[in-house]
Order: C-alpha cells, then structure tokens, then sequence
C-alpha cells in the first residue's frame, strides 16, 4: 500500500530547523552530570567509610555511639536522595530534549546543571493547598508515607561489599514489605484529596499493585533460591563467577516488566497518566508535599535500577587491580562500579520514557496475571532444578 | 451549559460521573465530556461544546465578501487556508469567475501543504494522548517547516488568508516550488520513523485495534465523513465525489480500511498522507513557474441573489459552506458545515461501553478541533 | 403519500421547497430513495419567516438533495428527521440554539454551543451583531404562495448523474 518508495538510506535521521546538537554544549553537560556523579560518590563513601571510621576513631562505636552514627549515616543518605533527585530530574530534562531534538534547560548554570535546583527552591516557596474536600490528616500524611517507604528501601542496598546500613538475613522480605508500603502513600494520596481524578489514579495504583507485586515477589524468591540467602550482600556475593542474568534470564526479564510497573513508569505509568487523569493521584498537591512524591519518584528511579544490578548484574562486582578486598580505596572503586552500572540501568528506563506510548491498565493487569505469574513460577522452579543439578 | 444533564441515579453507588473537560489535557482544546464510570468502563457519555463558540456567522453577516474569508480562516486553525477554499469556491460559483489554471495549482499545493501540517498536528497530539511524548515534538519540528514554506509565500502561517475570489491574493515566493520539494524529499525519510514510531508500535496495536469499532452504516447515518468515515469503508471523498481545483489532473488514491476501529483511522491518516506527498511530488512538476496567479474578479464583490453550497475534502472530511446571497456586497448568511462538527457527534456511541483509556486514544482518532466545531 | 413541493435544479443540487406540514413526509421519502448522508441542517432568518435547509447526499451514486421548509416567527415548529438521520441532531439543536427553531420530537433539544440561559438566538436579523435590537426592524411581509403544480414524473431523476457520475466512477 505505501505509495512511496522508502528510501535506501532509511536509517538517515534529517536534522531539524534550529536544531544543532552542538549549541548545548554536550561536554559541558557531560561534565556537570560527573560533578554531581562525584557528589554522589563522595556522599556515598562518607556514608559507609568515612561515618564509620570516624566513630571508631572516637571510640563511639557501642551502644549510643551507634545509634547516632546510623542517625547520621540516615542524614547523608537523605541528602544523597537529594543528591539523585536533583542528578535524576536533570538528566531526564536534558535526555528527553536531545531524543526529542530541543536543548532541554540551558540557562541556570553551565548547560542549565543547576535548573533543577531552582526548581525545588520553586516548589519550597509554593503555597502548600488542601482542598476543602480533602481528609487533611490523611492528605498530610500520604507524601510522608511515600518518600519514607521508598527512602526506606536504602537501607538494605548494598553500595559496595560491607557498605550498608543492615545487611540483614531478611533482606529481601523487608524490601517485599517497604516497597509496597510506597503504594499505600499513592492510594491514601488518592482517596482523601477528594478528587475524582485522584480517586481514579488511586484505584488504578491499588489495582496496579496487586498485579505487579505477586511476580515481583516470585522473581526475589527465585533470586534467593538461586544464590541461598535473603541477604542482599550474600546474593552479590554469590554472583561472582556468573552473573544472575544468565541463568535467570527469564525472571530479570519479568523483573524489569515488574520494575517498570512498580515505577508507575512509562509504558504502565496509570495512575498519573497526565493525558488520562491529569495527574492522577497527585492532582490536588502542590508545595512541599508534590516535592515529596516527586522525591520519592526519582529515588525509586535510582533504587528499582539499583535493585535490578543487585540482583542480576553483580552488584558492586568488577576488577579490583590488585586493591585490597575490604580497604576504603577498594570500596570506592566497588561503589563507582556499583553507580556505574546503575546508571546504565536508569539511562535504559529513561529510554522507555523517551520512546513508548502507555498500555492500558487492564491489560497490564491481563499480562501479570496471565502470563507474568506462571512464567515467575516456571522461572522459580527452573532456578531450583538449575541449582539442583548444577551447584 | 449550567445542567449537567447527567444527573446520578439515586441509589447506584457503583457510577462514578466525572466531568473530563474543558480544561482537561486531552481534550484537544475545550471539549467537554460528562462521563458516567463504572470502574473503569464508561456507562454514559454526554459532550459539550461551545467553550470557544465566536459566532462566526454573524460576524459574517456584518462583513463584506473579502473580509469574509479572513474570518473562515478562524474555524480550523491548524488547516489554515483549507477553510477559505469553500467559499471562495462558491462565491466564485455564483459570480461565475474563472479560475487560471496555474492559480487552480498553487491552490491545491497550499491545500494539501495544509492537509500535512494538520496530520501531523493530529499524530503528534494522538501520541501525546496515548503516552509517548517524543513524536508530538517530531512532528512539530515538521510542521514548522511547512508553516516556513507557507510564511514565505502568504505573510503568516496559522491564519494566511492567502486565497481570494479567482485565484490566490500574491504569486507564490520565488524559492515556493524549491522549498516544497525538499520538505518532500525531508517528509519522506521522516514517514519511514513516523511508521516505526506510531503504526508498528506494539504498544500502539494494543491500545488501538478494536478500540471504538464504527460500522459503515452508522459512519454513514451520523454525517461522519473524513478520514474517520474512510476507516469505516467508505470511500467517499468530496476532492474525488466532486472534484475542485487542480484534484482532476493528478492522480491519487483514496486509502479505506474496512475495520472502522482507531488503529484503522490512525492507519487511513497515514496512508493519506502518503497521498498528499503523491499529490504535492505531481503539483511541483505540473504548476507552471510563471503565470498569471489570479483571474479575472470584479472588484466590488456582489453575488447576484441567490444560494450556493460547495464542499472540500478538509484534512477532518468534507467542509461545506452554504452561502446566501441577497445581491448586496455582504453574505446575507454563511453557513458552515464543519467537519470536526459532524464527527464529534458520534462521541456518545464510541465511547460507551469503551474503558476509559479507550476514551481518550478514541477522542484523539476523531481528530477534533474546536475553533471549527464551535465556530 | 403526495407531497405539495416546489421543484429546481440548482447547480449541481435538486432543491425542494415544501410546506412544513409535508417536510416529514417528503424526508422519509427521500429516506427511502436512499439518501443516507445528511450533510447539514441550516437555518435562515428570510426576513419574513425561518427556513430550515436540509442537505442530503445519496453515497451510491453521489446525488445531492436540498430540501427548504420556512416557518412563521410567532410558532417555528418544524418535526425532527432525527431518527432518519441521525447525524443532524447537533445540527437541529445549532438552529434552534442560534434561530430559535424548534424541532418537534427531537430528542435532547438543547442550546448547544451558547449556554442554556442565553436570552436570544442571535443569528435572527432582528439583532445586531451586538445583540441589540436593530432599531426599525419590521417582519417583512410573507410572500405569496406559488401556485402548486403536481411535480415531474417521480424519481430517481436522471439529470442527478450531471456532475456526480465521474466522482461515483473515480470512487
């Protein structure tokens, strides 16, 4: 039917009017996403080495000493948070407007590096509404339970071997439990803003979740089967040899489906689809309290990916050149390998943003019954019966 | 407006009526829809227009012929001078003016210019609707050059009331002809990603096929007509049923598709543009250089008494205009029939029984703008 | 049943003109000779009285059809072809929403693009663009019946192929 011979060079993308990659200056870009990746990675190892060691010089590493040297890892962690957020926002602006043919933000700070800061000092001084139709306890508390939850999740990540905050044999069950709070933030958000749109994008996030969660739930059992632990760090450990994502190459693939579902990330981003429901479940917030949803969107943005190179690609793992296991310099380079491949990882999701159009929510609810749920069973077993023969 | 003429049925707690529109994203501007959901189904769809309503045709009433057209640019304005062409047509019809041949050309050319520019609109905006936000900045990157083109010819590039009676208001710029044929030649590469991007999109085929199926007979009997009656098997478009201008000497299909659900409407505006790059590549060679862009026109307009309908395959289906004349040099009534109008009356019976995603990837097939349908 | 009607060939359109007691009549007549496209309903304020202009395409063969029905202003009452033709509903409720017409048996008569408490319909040339009553305006008078002839041997009528057959080919 096409009328049209296609051309032969059809992989010949034509530049625009206007358009010229040049003019944002790509290596300043490049340069102010290392600054803010260096904050990162400075944040991260003062975090888990330089809060310890400093403790342990002064001698506070027992009893209330530790208490407070947790409180303040948790500090740091919420300014890594920030850190990422800022990072996060800012890469998604500049990468959607390059895949787009547009600059993205180009004037706060070199190649617009510091927009994003604005943007939150914007959202600062905004008047915090309630609606009159709006249960205000519940209103008030929906953000917090969402950030908290997802905020929460840092605790069993492991940045590097030893670096984490718990590193406990349950690892895996309170990642279950934490992540799935975060939808009760979206849900309570929804229902008291005594919105009609809000109501909807609540119901499809509720409805979301018990579709996602079950699969995702089997893909960490069949991680835990495969590497004997539901400790975090036992898993990465366990992947030395062979990354996960060969042998369980059908449960990273459901995983990365549940992770985008559990995102509320395009193509299943339902519950705020702006072209459907506005925005969904946070139609009716603004000020601090969007910040806070917003905050706790762009830390699962990191943690989900981050979970992902947990699971499947080795963690912190990679060539030490002779570095002590164990020694700060060795943990820093395992930090930077661990961030590295997570970027990686969140690149691949912005990429997704970039390129699909959303599936509606009742055929992702189809999928993950229908199909997400038996593959997940048949991966579980696969992975014992692997494990069985093999280990 | 005032009445929701919804009213919820006492005792149902299981219907949710939510009001989409008129400041609701994908709603193409001010439509709005009194929907009634159950879940996620809709059970009752009642629309509003209006939000936008100018009264076109009294303004008419109070204008001379030529003030007339720069009005009609108004209705469609992502069409631009596609709305003038109706009643340039049938003041000329009633006039009996002689339109040259060259002047006929350079008339499709900008029509279908315009027919272009207005799918891309719709492609960019139906995307948008459905999630990807990346085409709609494609195809307005596209548009601009073509609104480029148009600006260099016409002075302005949404509203450019370029026609008039027996011919067009300028000759075209020097570099016209140049400049169209490589927007072709960009256009045709650029289809090639259009075509990866929307109609072989997976994801696209899921929200789309089946979606909002319009029988031929009820296409018909609702006055649709446009792309959306061609997606039903219809094959009825007015630039072949009643030829205008230069449409008789070039050659070009009409793509129908038999299914009459939304993948065939996205797929039917497609092939239509495909069409149009057809027509613009015959136009580029056939319209002479040089030549006399304008016929012969009194120079007061005064129609004799008496009335004319004429009709043009805009980029929504056939825009008509019925002018009445009383023999002075103002329209005694300019009646116009939009076609976005007519489609958007079959809103209620798609979108009934559809879920409520569906609702939206529907609205956003039927293409609707509201400076045409609320006039 | 015989329709009182006036006949001619306008352009490339047959116009009927009838009395509004017939217009229902010669509509469902039309229905039946397969005209299924309804193209538009306008109204006209004639200065004397409103007229109602319904526009039909036949698909089959591409025949055009104009059927015109004027009203008194003191009673505007026409009956609907809702049910014939679905797709003028919008159109019925613009002429009344913009002339007053009222079409009997329609199904939601509603002011459709001004807002249900508008004080007039604005298109009747008793008001300015404005608004505002035309100072001196006078109904003129209504003119007088032709006298009826019985109409031309029945349809389909052949001269309707005219302009439409080569579309009807190219289609």
């Amino acid at each position: 039917m096409n009328p049209i011979p296609i051309p032969e060079d059809r992989h010949f993308r034509p530049r625009l009017l206007g358009y010229d990659p040049q003019k944002s200056r790509p290596w300043l870009e490049r340069l102010v996403y290392s600054a803010y990746v260096f904050v990162f990675w400075l944040i991260v190892i003062g975090t888990y080495a330089g809060v310890p060691a400093l403790f342990e010089a002064l001698g506070w590493n027992a009893g209330w000493g530790f208490v407070l040297m947790r409180a303040l890892q948790v500090v740091l962690l919420f300014l890594l948070s920030a850190v990422i957020a800022l990072l996060l926002i800012l890469v998604l602006r500049k990468y959607l407007g390059k895949v787009q043919e547009r600059y993205g933000p180009m004037h706060y700070g070199p190649a617009g590096g510091i927009q994003t800061v604005f943007d939150a000092l914007k959202l600062l001084a905004k008047e915090d509404f309630v609606p009159a139709a709006a249960d205000v306890l519940t209103f008030r508390l929906a953000p917090a339970v969402t950030f908290v939850a997802s905020f929460a999740m840092f605790a069993v990540v492991p940045f590097a071997s030893g670096w984490v905050l718990a590193d406990t044999n349950v690892g895996l069950i309170y990642l279950i439990a934490v992540s799935t709070l975060s939808a009760y933030g979206v849900l309570l958000g929804g229902v008291s803003s005594g919105n009609k749109w809000a109501l909807i994008g609540a119901l499809r996030a509720g409805a979301q979740m018990v579709s996602y969660e079950i699969p995702l739930a089997l893909v960490f059992l069949t991680v835990a089967v495969w590497a004997g632990s539901l400790s975090l760090g036992r898993i990465v450990d366990a992947q030395l040899g062979l990354w996960n994502v060969l042998p369980l190459a059908l449960s990273f693939v459901l995983y990365v489906i549940a992770s985008l579902a559990e995102l509320k990330h395009i193509p299943f981003d339902f519950p705020e689809a702006e072209s459907e429901l506005i925005a969904g479940y946070n139609v009716e917030y603004s000020g601090m309290s969007f910040a806070f949803f917003f905050l706790a969107e762009f830390v699962e943005l990191f943690l989900l990916p981050a979970l992902i190179v947990v699971f499947f690609f080795g963690g912190w793992h990679g060539p030490l050149f002779g570095l002590e296991p164990g020694s700060l310099a060795a943990g820093a380079l395992e930090s930077l390998y661990f961030t590295v491949k997570t970027a990686v990882w969140v690149w691949i999701f912005l990429w997704i943003r970039a390129t699909l159009p959303r599936y509606r929510d009742d055929q992702l609810m189809e999928f993950a019954w229908k199909a997400m749920i038996p593959l997940a069973l048949f991966g579980l077993v696969l992975a014992a019966y692997l494990r069985l023969i093999w280990r | 407006m005032s009445t929701m003429s919804l009213e919820p049925v006492r005792g149902r707690t299981d219907e949710m009526i939510v009001n989409m529109g008129p400041q609701h994203p994908a709603t193409h501007g001010v439509l709005r829809v009194v929907l009634g959901l159950e879940g996620e189904r809709i059970t009752r769809a009642v629309p509003h227009i209006g939000y936008l309503h100018r009264n076109h045709e009294k303004i008419e009433e109070a204008r001379s012929y030529p003030q007339v057209i720069a009005y009609t640019d108004r209705m469609d304005y992502v069409s631009g001078t596609q709305n003038e062409l109706p009643f340039v047509l049938a003041v000329e019809d009633m006039l009996g003016i002689e339109v040259p041949d060259r002047a006929k050309k350079i008339r499709t050319m900008f029509f279908e210019l315009y027919r272009l520019a207005s799918h891309l609109v719709w492609m960019g905006t139906a995307m948008l609707d459905l999630g990807a936000i990346s085409p709609f900045l494609y195809t307005f990157w596209d548009r601009e050059i073509i609104l480029g083109i148009v600006e260099k010819t016409a002075g302005a590039r949404m509203l450019p009331n370029y026609y008039t009676f027996g011919g067009v208001r300028r000759d075209v710029h020097p570099d016209f002809f140049k400049d169209t044929a490589d927007f072709l030649d960009h256009m045709e590469r650029r289809m090639v990603d259009y075509e990866h991007l929307v109609l072989e999109s997976p994801v696209v085929h899921a929200r789309t096929i089946g979606v909002g199926v319009l029988s031929k007979e009820r296409a018909i009997a609702r006055g649709v007509s446009g792309p959306v009656l061609r997606a039903s098997g219809v094959a009825y478009d007015v630039r072949k049923a009643f030829p205008y201008d230069a449409y008789p000497d070039v050659e070009f299909e009409i793509p129908t598709s038999p299914d009459g659900d939304t993948y065939a409407r996205f797929w039917v505006r497609f092939q239509e543009m495909y069409q149009s790059i057809r027509i613009l590549r015959q136009l580029v060679e056939l319209t002479p250089k040089t030549g006399p862009h304008k016929g012969k026109a009194p120079a007061r307009i005064k129609p004799p008494a008496g009335e004319r309908y004429r009709a043009v395959e805009n980029s929504r289906g056939e825009l008509g205009v019925l002018v009445v004349s009383d023999g002075t040099d103002k329209p005694y009534r300019v009646k116009h029939r939009g076609a976005a109008f007519s489609n958007l009356q079959i809103v209620p019976d798609l979108f009934v029984g559809a879920k409520f995603s569906d609702s939206i990837a529907i609205l956003s097939s039927l293409d609707p703008v509201f400076g045409e349908i609320d006039r | 049943m015989e329709v009182r009607m006036k006949q001619e060939r306008l352009f490339d359109e047959d116009v009927y003109t009838v009395h509004p007691e017939d217009y229902r009549a010669l509509c469902e007549r039309l229905a039946a000779e397969g005209y299924d496209f309804p193209r538009a309903i306008s109204g006209l304020d004639m200065g004397y009285g409103l007229r109602v202009t319904l526009q039909l395409t036949r698909m089959k063969d591409l025949a055009k059809v104009t059927v015109r029905t004027d009203v008194p202003y003191e009673d505007p009452v026409v009956p609907s072809v809702t049910d014939l033709w679905p797709g003028v509903e919008w159109y019925e409720r613009e002429a009344y929403d913009m002339l007053g017409i009222r079409f009997a048996g329609h199904p939601d008569l509603r002011r459709i693009l001004l807002e249900d408490e508008w004080a007039l319909h604005p298109l009747l040339k008793r008001y300015d663009t404005g608004g505002y009553p035309l100072p001196g305006w006078e109904p003129a008078p209504w003119p007088d019946p032709e006298p009826w002839t019985p109409p031309p041997p029945p349809e389909p009528e052949p001269e309707a192929e005219g302009e439409a057959s080569e579309g009807g080919e190219a289609s």
